[in-house]
């Protein structure tokens, strides 16, 4: 049998030691790398193609759940943080297993059983009941940035860059300052994640920094036509225009 | 509410001398009036002056009974109608039977009576008066200092509530990611691991032992965030360093306990959490124009972090600060290159 190829990625080496000890029960279970941070474990992952990874979630540079959303071939991943408001994200995100630090070496065992079992098998797991969980957002301060891949780089776009978001299918295509970059992630999540100040939901597929918007026109019957400084024609619909009305105070 | 002359020995010596007066005034006035004293007359204004007395300490049982809140003011005028016929009624009576007693059969009296009737009725209501007019005052002003008490308790009860909320609660992230070091150096270290729980162990006896808001010396304040800075090193490894310099002056100054620690938490979350590089913490703390200036430092990586602070902590410590000394402290933050600096001046007062 292929030995599982498996890294580690934490910021803090007490916690990477904690995992390679345990995993020295299996023989068959090779670490083949640990990094301490966001973008050396993204480095790693994309240049080793690692079976199985350990995957802390606040670390410098990247965060781990940013990490995964610009992965292209996802490894199986377990996480372990401190921190319990990821859970859902992780799971939608089809991790193996979310193990809250400190956590008991019986519950680790479960982890890598099921991971081994879902490698062996060939199968990346059930396909998560996404759409059951995306009504729940991650709750927390908005967020200030959006790590986006493109071709072979990761861009991280601070929000400030972002102009506006563009829903397309299970996609968004984020339009910033430097271009544009599409991610796997719901309009809901942005409507909810970027600063409720800056961003107006102008229409179902469209969410805008108000800002940007050079002005408003009519077009057609009840609906109207946002112009933003850069040039693009955006449709407002109703309760779109209903809401910059209420932004803008006019 | 107590009778405010039986209740106090002053009060009780100025109502007795007030009432002596009242008999030497009515005894005076006679004199001028007729151009000499009888025994009647001496008699009658002794009598139905120290009657008076009494009657009117025991006036106070009824106007404090009906004088709360609840009470209608068409209450108590009727009160006060009521009671100043009655007592008068009884004084009068209760005069004139002691002097009848004294005097049976006195012509003398007999015109006496008859010529002070009126003066003795005006001079009656004309005493009730002034004894209701001071049991009001008193009423009034003694509800008008109770309320302002009242009011000075709530607010410093306010106060005090808000206080310890503002006090900083230790982030539970940093116990189970702690606990988790602890947990791996039980493997590797095992000396270590125990050197953790016990620096682990100091510093949360500190941050929780504390139910009230007695403030601490600098000294100790130091001493144990030091224990929390220590820790995060087990943790973040080289990653994380720090330096002092305490002018050893400053030492038994008092402050707030636990005001350093979200300054601290700030640096290790916005320093050390974002960065891959070395971050150092450095603390100064020095007298400066009769306050005590502590300035606590670190450097950051300047891109984008994952999400923004919320600032709650530092605006915490503000309001602290507010709290504790008014406008006698202060707070100020800085952003240079790539060094965030947190100063404090907290008036420099010692235990």
């Amino acid at each position: 049998m292929d030995k599982i190829r498996t890294v580690i990625i934490d910021d803090e080496a007490p916690a990477r030691d904690l995992i390679k000890h345990y995993l020295k029960e299996f023989d068959y279970i090779e670490v083949i790398a640990e990094c301490s941070d966001g973008f050396s474990g993204l480095k790693s992952i994309s240049f080793m193609k690692p079976d199985l990874v350990f995957l802390d979630i606040q670390m410098p540079r990247l965060t781990g759940i940013e990490m995964v959303e610009v992965l292209t071939e996802k490894p199986e991943i377990i996480f372990t943080t401190a921190y319990d408001q990821f859970a859902i994200r992780a799971f939608e995100l089809n991790a193996v297993d979310y193990l809250l630090k400190p956590f008991p070496k019986r519950r680790f065992l479960d982890a890598v059983a099921k991971a081994v079992e879902r490698i062996q098998s060939g199968e990346s797991g059930r396909v998560p009941a996404g759409k059951l969980l995306e009504k729940r957002p991650e709750s927390g301060p908005p967020v200030n940035r959006v790590v986006v891949r493109k071709g072979n780089a990761i861009n991280v776009i601070p929000v400030g860059q972002i102009r506006y978001v563009e829903a397309q299918d299970d996609y968004v295509m984020i339009h910033h300052a430097g271009g544009k970059a599409l991610k796997q992630q719901t309009m809901k999540y942005y409507e909810d994640n970027l600063p409720k100040a800056d961003f107006v939901r102008i229409h179902r597929s469209y969410l805008v920094r108000v800002e940007d918007i050079k002005r408003i026109e009519p077009y057609g019957k009840e609906t109207h036509v946002a112009i933003l400084h850069s040039g693009d024609k955006l449709p407002v619909s109703r309760s779109g225009y209903k809401q910059l009305k209420e932004e803008l105070n006019f | 509410m107590k009778h405010p002359v039986l209740s106090n020995k002053v009060r009780q010596i100025i109502w007795w001398l007030a009432w002596l007066f009242m008999a030497l005034g009515q005894l005076l006035s006679y004199y001028l009036g007729f151009g000499k004293l009888t025994t009647v007359s001496i008699s009658d204004i002794i009598i139905s002056v120290a009657i008076y007395s009494v009657l009117a300490l025991s006036l106070w049982y009824p106007f404090s009974f009906f004088n709360s809140a609840t009470t209608r003011p068409g209450t108590i005028v009727t009160n006060i109608i009521a009671g100043g016929i009655i007592s008068l009624t009884i004084w009068i009576l209760l005069t004139r039977m002691i002097m009848l007693l004294l005097f049976p059969r006195g012509e003398e009296y007999k015109l006496y009576w008859e010529a002070t009737f009126y003066f003795r009725i005006g001079s009656g209501v004309f005493i009730y008066c002034l004894v209701v007019l001071t049991y009001y005052l008193f009423i009034s002003l003694t509800t008008l200092s109770e309320k302002k008490a009242k009011e000075a308790r709530l607010e410093s009860l306010v106060k005090e509530t808000e206080l310890r909320m503002l006090r900083s609660q230790i982030n539970p992230h940093f116990l189970f990611n702690s606990l988790n070091s602890v947990s791996s150096l039980t493997l590797t270290d095992p000396e270590k691991a125990r050197d953790m729980v016990v620096r682990l162990s100091e510093f949360m006896r500190y941050a929780l032992s504390r139910k009230d808001e007695q403030p601490v010396t600098l000294r100790s304040e130091l001493e144990n965030l030091m224990l929390y800075l220590d820790i995060e090193k087990v943790r973040f490894g080289d990653r994380l360093s720090t330096e002092e310099s305490i002018d050893p002056d400053c030492l038994e100054i008092k402050m707030p306990v636990l005001l350093l620690q979200p300054l601290y938490e700030n640096a290790i979350k916005h320093g050390v959490y974002e960065s891959t590089g070395g971050v150092k913490i450095s603390t100064e703390a020095k007298i400066e124009e009769g306050h005590l200036k502590i300035t606590i430092s670190n450097n950051y990586d300047t891109a984008p972090s994952s999400r923004k602070g919320t600032g709650t902590g530092l605006q915490n410590v503000a309001r602290r600060l507010e709290l504790s000394y008014g406008n006698r402290a202060s707070i100020r933050t800085s952003k240079e290159a790539d060094l965030f600096t947190v100063t404090l001046y907290i008036p420099a007062e010692y235990l």
